[in-house]
């Protein structure tokens, strides 16, 4: 897919999508990063740079916590995994913004 | 909420250990995009290459993670910190002498405040010190200035109920007090049984009153002896307790000691301890103390839990009894309570005190004008520094901020050596004037430092920090993007030399209040209408020992002729009422006159040479002497204040008048004795014989010696003592140690502002020296250009000069202005007339103007021997 059909996240967002990815097991920022790309069958792009902000930001507020641990090709990485208080905030987070694109769309659709 | 703090103090203090996490994070990610690429067929370097521009750049990312770790203001705080100490380092000079200029001024400061913390604010040294209350009587006004009688106290505190415990006392009893071969008059105290355990006070020997040696009148003689007295006279022996002490002649037993550091509840610490049932020993003036008629007691008392001083204000002013109620003006007639603060609540001490803040802050604000002059001068000097730091991408605020806090930072060094200065300054201080009272006694005054006064002085110095870093900071870093070429013009009229000119103004201010207070301070201890010098003093106080008028009159006449006889002595005198040139009051008028037009004037009754004695002129007729006794006519002398108001047109010897319901003529008229200050208008005064009032009974001698009055004072006790040994002798001080305590406003005044005036002159010629050499070292390539044009070097030297002295001299011509200004502030502590008073403001400003001259000679000599080929090379 070319770079222009690419659409780029907001801001807000990329938190939802970093804790949805980790939800199920624990990652390291790349594999988050490539996991992000594949499901959204490449629409969804991440900038790099604001990928490891996120991640240092959604740490201090303490919904993910980070560990290093020897990754697959044997080299350390720095793992996050989702915590209790994350796991409550994504289920919120999740159920606002289906709200949200519900109420848009309905927005959107009416003529 | 937890989590957050713990990762902001992770990211602050193993910053080390996080930096390195980060930078292993992001290199996995990048490692793994190459990897991805790689095996999607692109070449190494070609992949290295797009995964770096996909990523970004990684010190911005790196920059972001710092920032989301929330502890990047702080970071910068301490960064900037870190660069301040290595920059006072560079330059350790400028940081020395910006230190202690700042340590020097903010001492000031902290001496007043520590000084008015003590006096005006402290609390008491006892266990909590926010129950305790004091309980005192008014009379016809809301201050409290009455006292109680002890069937009153007694009323009261069975009656009370806001108030868990209340103890009454009379704490300056003058008691004569002989025990183990000593003998002296000493502050004593008459206590009821249950004050030393309302103030949870503990003996540091034997016991305090038992509550029932406090029930029948004079039966139970005990006492208790200060610490302090128990070590000098006793030389701390436990046998003190239950050893026998006689106390204005009556016998006691000691029973215990007070402890170290309780010295009783005013400034005047307390030698001795006797129970409220001896009031009689203690208060001479009652024929009987313990009657409702006679007032002398003040209480103290301990609010019970929750309650609070106004609701005892309102119970008790329901349990006054009834003769309050409807009492007559000068009666007590009211109830006030109060917490008490500070030891004094004199107002010529509150208004010394506010001068003395004054002068503080005007001192600060001088440090400020020189700090702010010098940093402006560093401040051109690193010019390129800031511009290089600016062109790098820190913003304005940054470098500004980052400016700021060096200042702040020598501020704080400052304020903390000003504290540690303060100190001795207070040591100083207390030693010089708060030693000693009026009648000789010791006195004794807390000055801790407590963290209030630190807090307060640190508070100060970055305050000053503020003002002096602002200007200079502002102006570095708005100019310098601009301009990074060295040149700068030499503006003649730019704002260092405004600060320069301010720093002469307010140095010649105070320099010319400070002459004028040293000299009133001179003339109030030496007087300026008699003699002070030489004058010993002692007060004879047969009324203690209940002599009658009779025997006490030959007493004093025999003393009087055995002093007089006595070599080195050259003249002795007495006075009936109050201190030697003071004395009480009365209404004088002519015989012919109603009451009401009397005279308010002062009056005393002395004896024969008394105006001899104090070296006072006799303007007209004669003084007292031996012919002016009870069988003769009754006589007056005046002093001119009274003659003007009385005869504006004619002498008054001769005349009638009356004084005291004493028909007297006057035989005399004397100058003024000048006591009091400027503003003190000089009260009319009339004098009347002592031995022509039957009644007097105690005395205060002067006695006038040809060589040092302190040396000869104990072999004119001695004399005494050979002529009744059983009279008590009191008050044995020498006459300028006396005026001294009086006058000790002017006197710590006048030492301060000395002070301040010093610090302030040297101040200025500093920063005229810095501005000057600073100017040459700028201004070199010109003058060398002037030298090679023909200038001669006496003409250079002119020229910086006239440059340092311009500055000086209009700012000598703005400081006349405030020493005007600044002795009409002090006008209260100023002696003498005040027509010389523009000679001393000439003298300030002549004296600056020499000092700046002085600090301008230096650099111009520099200036002049600059070669000029040199100087023309030079960049």
């Amino acid at each position: 897919m070319s770079e222009s059909t690419r659409i780029e996240l907001p801001q807000g967002t990329l938190d939802l999508l970093i804790l949805k990815v980790i939800a199920l097991e624990p990652q390291h920022g790349w594999a988050i990063s490539e996991r992000i790309h594949q499901i959204s069958g490449d629409v969804l792009k991440v900038q790099q740079g604001s990928l490891y902000p996120a991640l240092h930001r959604l740490e201090r507020r303490g919904w993910i916590k980070a560990s290093w641990d020897v990754s697959d090709n044997n080299r350390r990485a720095k793992y996050y995994e989702l915590t209790r208080a994350g796991r409550i905030a994504l289920g919120e987070q999740a159920a606002a913004w289906r709200s949200l694109t519900a109420a848009v769309g309905l927005l959107l659709d009416t003529p | 909420m937890l989590t957050d703090a713990l990762f902001r103090l992770r990211a602050l203090f193993r910053r080390s250990a996080v930096e390195r996490e980060l930078d292993e994070e992001l290199r996995f990610h990048v490692q793994h995009a190459i990897e991805k690429q790689v095996a999607a067929g692109v070449p190494r370097e070609e992949a290295a290459r797009r995964a770096r521009l996909e990523f970004g750049g990684v010190e911005q990312v790196k920059e972001d993670c710092r920032d989301a770790r929330g502890v990047a203001a702080l970071e910068s705080v301490l960064q900037d910190l870190r660069y301040g100490l290595r920059t006072m380092r560079r330059t350790p000079v400028f940081s020395v002498t910006a230190v202690l200029t700042m340590a020097l001024s903010t001492a000031g400061l902290a001496t007043v405040f520590t000084l008015g913390d003590t006096l005006l604010f402290r609390s008491m040294p006892v266990e909590q010190p926010e129950q305790i209350v004091t309980v005192s009587s008014t009379r016809g006004g809301p201050t409290p200035e009455g006292l109680v009688s002890h069937p009153d106290y007694l009323a009261f505190r069975a009656g009370t109920r806001t108030l868990s415990e209340l103890a009454a006392y009379y704490p300056t009893a003058p008691l004569f007090v002989t025990a183990n071969g000593y003998a002296h008059e000493l502050n004593g105290a008459v206590v009821s049984a249950n004050f030393f355990p309302l103030l949870r006070v503990r003996p540091a020997l034997g016991r305090f009153f038992r509550g029932d040696e406090d029930q029948v009148p004079d039966r139970d003689r005990v006492a208790i002896l200060s610490e302090h007295l128990w070590r000098t006279w006793f030389a701390a022996s436990p046998d003190a307790v239950g050893s026998p002490v006689k106390i204005n002649g009556t016998p006691f037993t000691v029973i215990g000691v007070a402890p170290a550091t309780f010295v009783g509840v005013g400034a005047s610490p307390i030698e001795l301890y006797i129970p409220t049932m001896t009031l009689r020993t203690g208060y001479r003036w009652c024929d009987d103390s313990l009657a409702p008629t006679c007032t002398v007691l003040t209480m103290v008392g301990r609010l019970a839990p929750g309650r609070t001083a106004d609701e005892a204000a309102a119970e008790l002013t329901a349990l006054m009894p009834q003769a309050w109620i409807n009492a007559p003006k000068g009666e007590n007639s009211g109830i006030a309570v109060a917490h008490p603060r500070g030891v004094t609540s004199d107002p010529s001490q509150i208004q010394m005190l506010r001068v003395l803040a004054g002068v503080a802050v005007v001192l600060l604000l001088v440090c400020c004008a020189n700090l702010a002059g010098l940093l402006t001068a560093q401040g051109a000097a690193r010019r390129h520094e800031f511009a290089i730091r600016l062109s790098l991408g820190a913003g304005r605020a940054r470098v500004t901020r980052q400016f700021m806090t060096e200042s702040l930072m020598l501020a704080l060094a400052g304020g903390a050596g000003g504290i540690l200065l303060s100190r001795g300054f207070v040591a100083i201080i207390a030693a010089l004037f708060y030693a000693v009272d009026g009648e000789g006694h010791p006195r004794y005054f807390d000055f801790s430092l407590t963290p209030a006064i630190a807090g307060a002085a640190l508070v100060a110095s970055l305050a000053a920090g503020c003002l002096f870093s602002a200007w200079p900071a502002f102006r570095s870093a708005l100019g310098s993007g601009r301009r990074m070429a060295g040149r700068t013009s030499t503006a003649r009229w730019s704002s260092g030399r405004w600060l320069l000119g301010a720093q002469a103004a307010i140095a010649v201010g105070l320099v010319a209040v400070a002459a004028l207070l040293a000299t009133s301070a001179s003339l109030a201890v030496n007087g300026s209408s008699f003699e002070s010098s030489h004058v010993a003093l002692m007060r004879l106080r047969p009324r203690l020992l209940k002599y009658p008028a009779e025997r006490a009159q030959l007493f004093q006449r025999e003393v009087m002729r055995r002093l007089a006889a006595l070599p080195g002595v050259e003249s002795v005198s007495m006075v009936g009422i109050g201190a030697v040139l003071g004395g009480g009051n009365t209404v004088v008028g002519f015989p012919n006159w109603t009451p009401d037009q009397r005279l308010r004037a002062g009056y005393n009754e002395i004896g024969p040479r008394y105006f001899e004695t104090l070296r006072m002129p006799v303007l007209s007729g004669r003084e007292f002497d031996d012919r002016d006794g009870l069988r003769s006519p009754r006589v007056a002398i005046v002093n001119e204040t009274l003659a003007r108001r009385l005869w504006p047109n004619s002498s008054p010897i001769g005349a009638t008048i009356v004084a005291r319901n004493v028909v007297q003529q006057v035989v005399g008229v004397v100058a003024d004795a000048r006591i009091g200050s400027r503003t003190e208008p000089v009260q009319p005064f009339v004098y009347a014989p002592f031995w022509q009032n039957p009644q007097q009974v105690d005395s205060r001698l002067a006695i006038r010696v040809a060589g040092d009055p302190a040396g000869t004072l104990p072999a004119l006790i001695r004399e005494v003592g050979r002529v009744d040994p059983d009279v008590p002798i009191a008050e044995t001080i020498i006459l300028p140690l006396q005026l001294a305590e009086w006058a000790r406003p002017v006197r710590l005044t006048a030492t301060f502002v000395v002070y301040a005036a010093g610090l302030a002159v040297l101040l200025t010629a500093i920063g005229l020296y810095g501005t000057l050499a600073f100017a040459v070292a700028r201004r070199t390539q010109e003058i060398g250009i002037r030298m090679a044009l023909g200038a001669a070097r006496a003409r250079v030297l002119a020229l910086i000069i006239g440059d340092g002295m311009t500055v000086v001299v209009a700012g000598a011509i703005a400081g006349v202005a405030l020493a005007a200004g600044g002795s009409r502030f002090v006008a209260h502590l100023l002696y003498g007339s005040a027509s010389a008073d523009w000679l001393f403001y000439l003298a300030g400003a002549v004296s600056v103007v020499v000092v700046g001259f002085a600090a301008s000679v230096m650099p111009a000599r520099r200036a002049a021997a600059v070669e000029p080929l040199v100087a023309l090379r030079h960049d």
